[in-house]
C-alpha cells in the first residue's frame, strides 16, 4: 500500500506541475517583475540620445500593433491578430520586413539597390530599383536639422513643454529589454481626449521600442505599437538578398515620381488643409469636393456586394448625424479623437472632443 | 516493485505490445488511410491547381497557395490539415484501445489481478500509443514528401517568405514538423489515456476526445475569451505551419511544445492516479 501512496503523490505532483505550467504559459512574460534599475536621465538628455541615433543599428525583432481605438481600421487590426511583423536591418540601409497576410506572408527586402516585394498568396514579386530617389531622400532638410541632435532635442522638448509636461517616468521592460519611459502629457488646460503618450526608449541602443497612446478614461492604451522581440547585433547578410523563387511572377516597376510626389501634393492642395488651434487640441480642417461625397461608391474588389450607396450613406452608418451652425454633418468618434464631416464637404478632425471639432467647423468659411 | 518474483524484461514487454498493436487490422487500416491522404492531396493539386482554397482558415490557405509546383510544401499542408482533427483522433483511438478496450473485452481484469505492477502496465500501454502516434505522423510525412516530389515536382522548398531552401534543409524542416506535430498528438493521446483508465467503453474515450477538440476549437474562436486562449491545446496547432517560414520563427513552435508538454504531464498523471486506484 506504501507504493500506491507514493504513486498517487507523484501523480498529484505531476498534475499540479502541468496546470502550473499552463498558467505560467498563459501569463505574459515579465509580469510582476521589478522595473530594472537604470542610471537617472533627464528628458532633454533622453530625447537627445534618441535623436542622435539617426540610423537604426543592426537588429532583428518582431513588431506588433494593438489597436483599441473603438473604430475598425482596415488592415491594422489584422496585423495584431495574425501575428507580429518581423523586422531585420543591418544598420547600413538594408532592411527586411515580413508581414503576415491572409495566412501567407508579404516579404519586403531592401538590398540597398533594389526593393523586392514578395507576396506568398499570389506568388508574385515586385521589383523596384532605388535609382536617384533614394539618394535624394537622404539630403532632405529634415535630416540636416537633426544633424545637431542636442539643439534639436532642446528645441523639440521646449516646443512640447509649451503645451505638455515632458518627464521620464521610471523604467520598465519592453521585449525583455530595460527601457526608459518618456511620458508626454497635455497641460491641464488642453482640451484633448488624450491622457498621455508614452514612449519606451531602449536604455542601451536608444531606439524607441514602444509607443503607447492613452486616452482619457481608458486603462489600456488606445494604440500600442512596439517590439515584442528585439535583438541588437549583426545580422546574416543573406537575409538582405533576394532571388525570386522558381515559378514566381516578377514585375518590374520604375519609381514613378509623378505619382508619388505631385499627385499626392495635388490631393492635399485640393483638400486645403489648415490647422485650427494649437498644441494638443490642434484640429485639422479642410474641405472635400461635395460631389465626391455623393458619388457612387465602387463595389468590392472581388465583385462581392460592396457597401453600396454614396460616402454620405456610409458615414450615416458609422457616424452620428448632428446639426448646428454649419448645417448637417456626421460625427465619428473614436477613443482618441473625433472627426466631423458636413454634408457640404467640410472636414475637421483631431484628438479632441466633439465640441472642439464643431467649433473648428463653425469658424470655417 | 510489488511482489512479482521474476519480472519480464521491459524491452521484451514493449516489443510484444507493439507487435500486438500492429497486428490489429484497424491499426493497419488507419495507417493505410493516413498514407493515402497525401497521395490524393498531391494528385488533386497537380490536376486542379485551386482545388485546395476557399472556406478554410487563413493558415491553411496561406500554405495551400504555396503548394502548387512546390512539392516539399505538401507535407506541411497535409500535416497542418491532419493535426487539427485526424491525427489527434487516431491517437485517441489507440489510447481508447489501450485501457478501455482491454476492459471491454475483459483482458484488463486479468492484468490488474495478476501480480504485475500497474505503473509498469500503464507505461507499456503509453509507450505503445506514443510509438504508434509517431509512426502515424512519420508515415504521413514520408508519403507526403514522395507524393509532393513525384506529383508536384521541385526538390527545393520555396518558403512562405519567398526564399528557396535546398533539399536537405527542406527535409530538416519536414523533420522538425514531424516532431512538432507528434508532440501535439501525444498530448491529446495522453489526455485520452487518462479518460481511457476511467471507463470500460472505448467509444466514450473517442467521443470525449472528439468533443474536447471541438469545444477547444470553438472556445478559441471566441474573441471575448482571449484570456483563456493560451490555456487551450488547440491554439498552438496552427503554429506548426511556421516551419514553412524563413528565417524559422521558433516562438510559436516552442510555446506549442511547452503547452503540449503540460497536457502530457497532466494526462499521464491522471491516468496513473486512476489506474492504481482502479478495482480489478
Amino acid at each position: 500500500m506504501e507504493t500506491k501512496k507514493t504513486v498517487l503523490a507523484v501523480a498529484a505532483a505531476g498534475t499540479v506541475a502541468g496546470v502550473a505550467g499552463l498558467v505560467l504559459l498563459a501569463s505574459p512574460a515579465g509580469a510582476g517583475e521589478a522595473p530594472p534599475a537604470l542610471p537617472e536621465i533627464g528628458p532633454e538628455a533622453l530625447v537627445e540620445s534618441v535623436l542622435s541615433t539617426t540610423e537604426l543599428p543592426a537588429l532583428s525583432g518582431a513588431v506588433s500593433l494593438e489597436n483599441n481605438l473603438g473604430l475598425p481600421v482596415p488592415g491594422l487590426s489584422e496585423m495584431g491578430q495574425d501575428g507580429a511583423v518581423r523586422v531585420f536591418t543591418d544598420g547600413n540601409g538594408k532592411h527586411r520586413l515580413q508581414l503576415p497576410s491572409d495566412g501567407g506572408e508579404t516579404t519586403v527586402i531592401d538590398d540597398g539597390k533594389t526593393v523586392w516585394v514578395w507576396d506568398s498568396v499570389d506568388r508574385t514579386v515586385q521589383k523596384t530599383a532605388h535609382g536617384a530617389e533614394g539618394k535624394g531622400k537622404a539630403e532632405t532638410p529634415l535630416e540636416s536639422r537633426f544633424a545637431d541632435p542636442a539643439t534639436a532635442a532642446r528645441e523639440l522638448v521646449d516646443t512640447m513643454r509649451a503645451d505638455s509636461t515632458v518627464a521620464v517616468d521610471g523604467t520598465a521592460r519592453v521585449a525583455g529589454r530595460p527601457v526608459y519611459q518618456l511620458v508626454l502629457a497635455p497641460q491641464p488646460d488642453e482640451r484633448t481626449l488624450l491622457r498621455e503618450i508614452r514612449v519606451s526608449v531602449d536604455s542601451e541602443t536608444r531606439v524607441p521600442l514602444q509607443i503607447e497612446v492613452l486616452a482619457n478614461g481608458q486603462a489600456d492604451p488606445a494604440v500600442k505599437v512596439g517590439f515584442t522581440e528585439f535583438t541588437a547585433g549583426p545580422q546574416d547578410a543573406s537575409l538582405f538578398q533576394f532571388t525570386p523563387p522558381a515559378g514566381a511572377e516578377v514585375t518590374e516597376q520604375t519609381p514613378d515620381k509623378e505619382f508619388r510626389g505631385e499627385s499626392a501634393e495635388d490631393l492635399f492642395a485640393g483638400l486645403d488643409i489648415e490647422p485650427y488651434g494649437e498644441g494638443w487640441d490642434t484640429v485639422l480642417t479642410g474641405t472635400v469636393p461635395a460631389d465626391l461625397l455623393t458619388s457612387q461608391l465602387p463595389t468590392g474588389p472581388r465583385g462581392e456586394a460592396g457597401p453600396g450607396g454614396n460616402p454620405l450613406d456610409l458615414l450615416g452608418t458609422i457616424g452620428k448625424e448632428v446639426s448646428g451652425d454649419f448645417g448637417t454633418g456626421y460625427v465619428i468618434k473614436a477613443k482618441v479623437g473625433t472627426a466631423l464631416i458636413t454634408e457640404d464637404g467640410k472636414v475637421a478632425l483631431g484628438f479632441v472632443p466633439e465640441e472642439v471639432v464643431t467649433e473648428a467647423v463653425n469658424q470655417m468659411k | 516493485m510489488t511482489t512479482a518474483p521474476v519480472r519480464a524484461p521491459l524491452p521484451r514487454l514493449l516489443r510484444s505490445e507493439l507487435r500486438f498493436m500492429l497486428r490489429r487490422p484497424r491499426t493497419l487500416i488507419a495507417l493505410l488511410a493516413l498514407a493515402i491522404m497525401p497521395v490524393i492531396a498531391g494528385v488533386s493539386i497537380a490536376i486542379a491547381a485551386d482545388s485546395m482554397g476557399g472556406g478554410r482558415n487563413a493558415a491553411i490557405e496561406g500554405i495551400a497557395s504555396m503548394v502548387e509546383g512546390n512539392g516539399m510544401m505538401l507535407p506541411v499542408l497535409v500535416l497542418l490539415l491532419a493535426v487539427t482533427m485526424l491525427l489527434p483522433l487516431i491517437g485517441s483511438m489507440w489510447a481508447a484501445d489501450a485501457i478501455a478496450g482491454e476492459a471491454a473485452t475483459g483482458g484488463l481484469r486479468n492484468l490488474l489481478l495478476a501480480p504485475v505492477s500497474r505503473v509498469r502496465l500503464l507505461a507499456v500501454k503509453a509507450f505503445g500509443v506514443a510509438t504508434l502516434s509517431l509512426l502515424a505522423v512519420v508515415v504521413m510525412a514520408v508519403v507526403s514528401v514522395l507524393a509532393g516530389v513525384v506529383f508536384l515536382g521541385g526538390a527545393e522548398m520555396v518558403t512562405v517568405s519567398g526564399t528557396t531552401l535546398p533539399f536537405t534543409e527542406a527535409l530538416g524542416r519536414v523533420a522538425l514538423l514531424v516532431v512538432a506535430v507528434t508532440v501535439q498528438v501525444w498530448a491529446v493521446a495522453a489526455v485520452a489515456l487518462a479518460i481511457s483508465t476511467c471507463t470500460d467503453h472505448p467509444l466514450v474515450v473517442l467521443a470525449a476526445a472528439t468533443g474536447g477538440i471541438i469545444i477547444f476549437t470553438v472556445l478559441g474562436e471566441i474573441p471575448s475569451l482571449d484570456w483563456l486562449h493560451p490555456l487551450l491545446l488547440t491554439e498552438s496547432w496552427e503554429a506548426v505551419a511556421d516551419v514553412a517560414r524563413d528565417p524559422l520563427p521558433m516562438n510559436g513552435l516552442t510555446e506549442g511544445f511547452l503547452r503540449a508538454a503540460c497536457y502530457l504531464v497532466i494526462g499521464y498523471s491522471l491516468a496513473l492516479a486512476r489506474i492504481v486506484t482502479r478495482d480489478g
